[in-house]
């Protein structure tokens, strides 16, 4: 096990960030640090804008950076687990992004 | 309520309280949806899941804030992990009041937060229509689940009027469920099928939530591969055909856990390989290569390692995968198969079940509860809607009653909630009132939501339902008599057992007590023949009876149990 990063980019909704720290809590895997900000800079994010076909505007996107200490298989669920939250658009690995279950082979945040 | 209306529902089942007020007025005031009043919450959540199960609609509950929440919180559950689409209202302490332990306050989103595919606080009343229109969208689509939507009292106060229009659609722009396959994935489908000279077909609910029966049946008459159904899977294959093995897993036949075992090829199509169908996953089915269809990318390799992944509706992925393999005809003989056939046809003469039981009407021994479930069969013609409960008798309907459709099998697989089935059964019946709607419980499990008794009165539900009374718990009594020495711990009642005969007379129903063997025929016929009545029939059958085969504990699928002395 070591300590990996995971970005996430999500709608700013009450409780959109509990059922992210819920699901790590919920199946045992503990969140080292944490770090959430209202995003306001959206350039990075033209290619998501255009796969979703969807304009972001000021103060509708979190992003979240979370690292944790998790295998490689359990990396892997836990990127599906938190894909499937209806109000995350976009999570990402070093290597992978999942846009709302799309598979990418590049880490699009 | 005009929302729920232009949304299509007909029916809600629900109980009234003080921050549902409002919207029970408003349900005063119109004619358009019936509302089943229940006797507890955990019922109208139960019953609205039957009623989906059994149409393939989602399920409705309106339910007060605080304890009627919470009380709604086991049937959520239940829902959440057999994926039925429901959605639950639950009304909330007004908005000044949140936060303040003002009277009848649970946090509801924060506590149903794990147990739901979604939900919505309304934080302004224009929101409703556009949040009861996304919470049916969700509900409905991908893989199907319990939505909850929590409304304030004041948000649905006569006096906050807004410009109402319901919305076309639901569009939400980060949650996108896969519908089409892409035909790569199915070409490698289609490439392991080819190849296969073993191979079974493992269908799980998810193939009934997508009403995959056709596409089922259309794509094996071309692969003629065996099948085998899960406990939520029953049904989605005609028990009647040749192929068909019985279910697989824990209590699963002998056959259909020789097939799973020996393959060379697993099909699994809407199923999740829970832990009740592989026993220990590093064991299950060595030579076997996975194609997984399925709508959800966190089922696919969560447990077993899948070698080719079809994400997609599996209605739409079978039909693909057919049409695909109609042009490869040339290429594929399912001659090929018939040693496989034959092997199958060894094991299921070798150790299949015996469904011929009821035949024998001798009292030299204690009525078989196998044998009632058969009884039962035969008289409703294989063609019954059947809930069940947990346990024993659940193992045993789901075993000896061969469903050759799909949504007539309605019970609580994954979360196994002792008190699912008759108001399960209310739902069903509610959807199709002239069809036989049978609920095969035990007098553990009907004791807990027995209070729903008096909505079957009210309401006019003539449900059959069928004890299977052994005076004991008996799956966890199987389990002390294997595993435990024998040591009965608190799975008996030690005499305390109502007369339940009594008891359905005082809700004004029927009650029939059948103790010797020889009167379980005449018995339950005439049950049946009551076509306007709610009979409740106790059925005292032999305690000691356990549920075979099953599964030896961290063994393959081949290990199994075959009786009490009989191991493979």
């Amino acid at each position: 096990m070591i300590k990996r990063k995971l970005i996430l980019i999500m709608e700013n909704k009450p409780g959109a960030l509990v059922r992210v720290v819920g699901l790590f809590h919920q199946r045992g895997y503990n969140i080292e640090t944490l770090h959430v900000d209202s995003v306001k800079d959206f350039s990075t994010y033209k290619d998501i804008e255009k796969k979703l076909e969807t304009k972001f505007e000021d103060n509708q996107i979190s992003r979240l950076t979370i690292e944790t200490m998790v295998s490689d298989d359990l990396m892997r669920q836990i990127l599906r687990q938190l894909n499937k939250l209806i109000d995350v658009i976009a999570v990402s690995n070093e290597e992978t992004t999942y846009l709302k279950g799309v598979l990418l082979d590049e880490n699009l945040l | 309520m005009q929302a729920l209306h232009d949304e299509g529902v007909e029916l809600i089942f629900g109980y009234p309280g003080g921050a549902a007020l409002h919207i029970y007025d408003a349900i005063f005031r119109q004619d358009k949806i019936d509302h089943i009043l229940v006797r507890h919450e955990q019922g109208a959540t139960h019953a609205a899941d039957g009623y989906s199960r059994a149409t393939g609609k989602p399920g409705v509950v309106l339910v007060t804030s605080g304890p009627g929440a919470t009380n709604a919180i086991t049937g959520i559950a239940t829902a959440f992990m057999d994926s039925i689409p429901m959605v639950v209202i639950s009304g909330q302490v007004a908005s000044h009041l949140i936060g303040t332990d003002a009277f009848q306050e649970t946090d509801m989103i924060g506590v149903s937060r794990p147990i739901v595919k979604h939900s919505y606080t309304v934080f302004n009343a224009e929101e409703i229509p556009k949040i009861i229109k996304e919470a049916f969208y969700v509900a409905t689509s991908g893989r199907p689940g319990p939505v909850v939507i929590d409304i304030p009292k004041d948000m649905t106060a006569p006096d906050n009027l807004f410009d109402y229009s319901y919305p076309e659609e639901a569009r939400i722009r980060s949650y996108n469920p896969p519908i089409e396959p892409e035909q790569n994935q199915i070409d490698r489908a289609v490439e392991a099928i080819l190849i296969s000279k073993k191979p079974v077909i493992y269908a799980g609910g998810g193939a009934i939530a997508s009403n995959a029966e056709k596409e089922l049946l259309e794509l094996n008459e071309i692969i003629d591969a065996p099948v085998t159904n899960t406990l939520m899977g029953l049904g989605i294959y005609p028990a009647s055909h040749d192929r068909f093995l019985g279910m697989l897993g824990m209590h699963g036949t002998y056959q259909a856990n020789m097939a799973m075992h020996n393959a060379d090829l697993i099909i699994a199509i809407g199923a999740r390989f829970d832990d009740r169908i592989t026993n220990k996953p590093s064991k299950f089915a060595p030579n076997a290569k996975v194609v997984h269809l399925d709508v959800d990318h966190s089922s696919v390799s969560k447990i077993i390692e899948a070698n080719v992944a079809v994400f997609g509706q599996v209605k739409n992925s079978l039909k693909l995968i057919k049409e695909t393999l109609e042009k490869k005809l040339d290429s594929y003989d399912p001659f090929v198969l018939q040693p496989w056939h034959d092997q199958i046809k060894e094991w299921k003469s070798l150790h299949g079940l015996n469904y011929e039981l009821y035949k024998d009407e001798s009292d030299d021994h204690p009525i078989l509860p196998q044998a009632v479930v058969q009884h039962v069969h035969e008289i409703t013609n294989g063609e019954a809607y059947v809930t069940s409960d947990v346990g024993q008798h659940q193992m045993f309907a789901a075993q000896y009653y061969h469903f050759d459709k799909p949504r007539r099998w309605i019970n609580s697989g994954g979360l196994g909630t002792m008190g699912f089935g008759l108001p399960a059964a209310m739902g069903v019946k509610l959807a199709f009132p002239k069809d036989e709607v049978v609920c095969i419980t035990g007098e553990g499990s009907i004791q807990m939501c027995i209070q729903e008794l008096s909505t079957c009165l009210q309401y006019n539900l003539p449900i059959k339902i069928i004890n299977i009374n052994n005076e004991a718990l008996g799956m966890v009594k199987q389990w002390q008599d294997m595993n435990y020495g024998g040591r009965h711990s608190e799975s008996t009642y030690q005499n305390s057992l109502p007369d339940f005969i009594k008891l359905a007379e005082s809700y004004g129903h029927v009650g029939i007590k059948i103790t010797k063997n020889s009167d379980l025929s005449e018995s339950l016929k005439k049950a049946f023949a009551m076509k306007d009545k709610l009979v409740f029939v106790d059925i005292y059958v032999d305690p000691s009876e356990h549920v075979y085969p099953m599964q030896v504990a961290n063994g393959s699928l081949e290990n199994m149990w075959l009786s009490k002395d009989e191991q493979t």
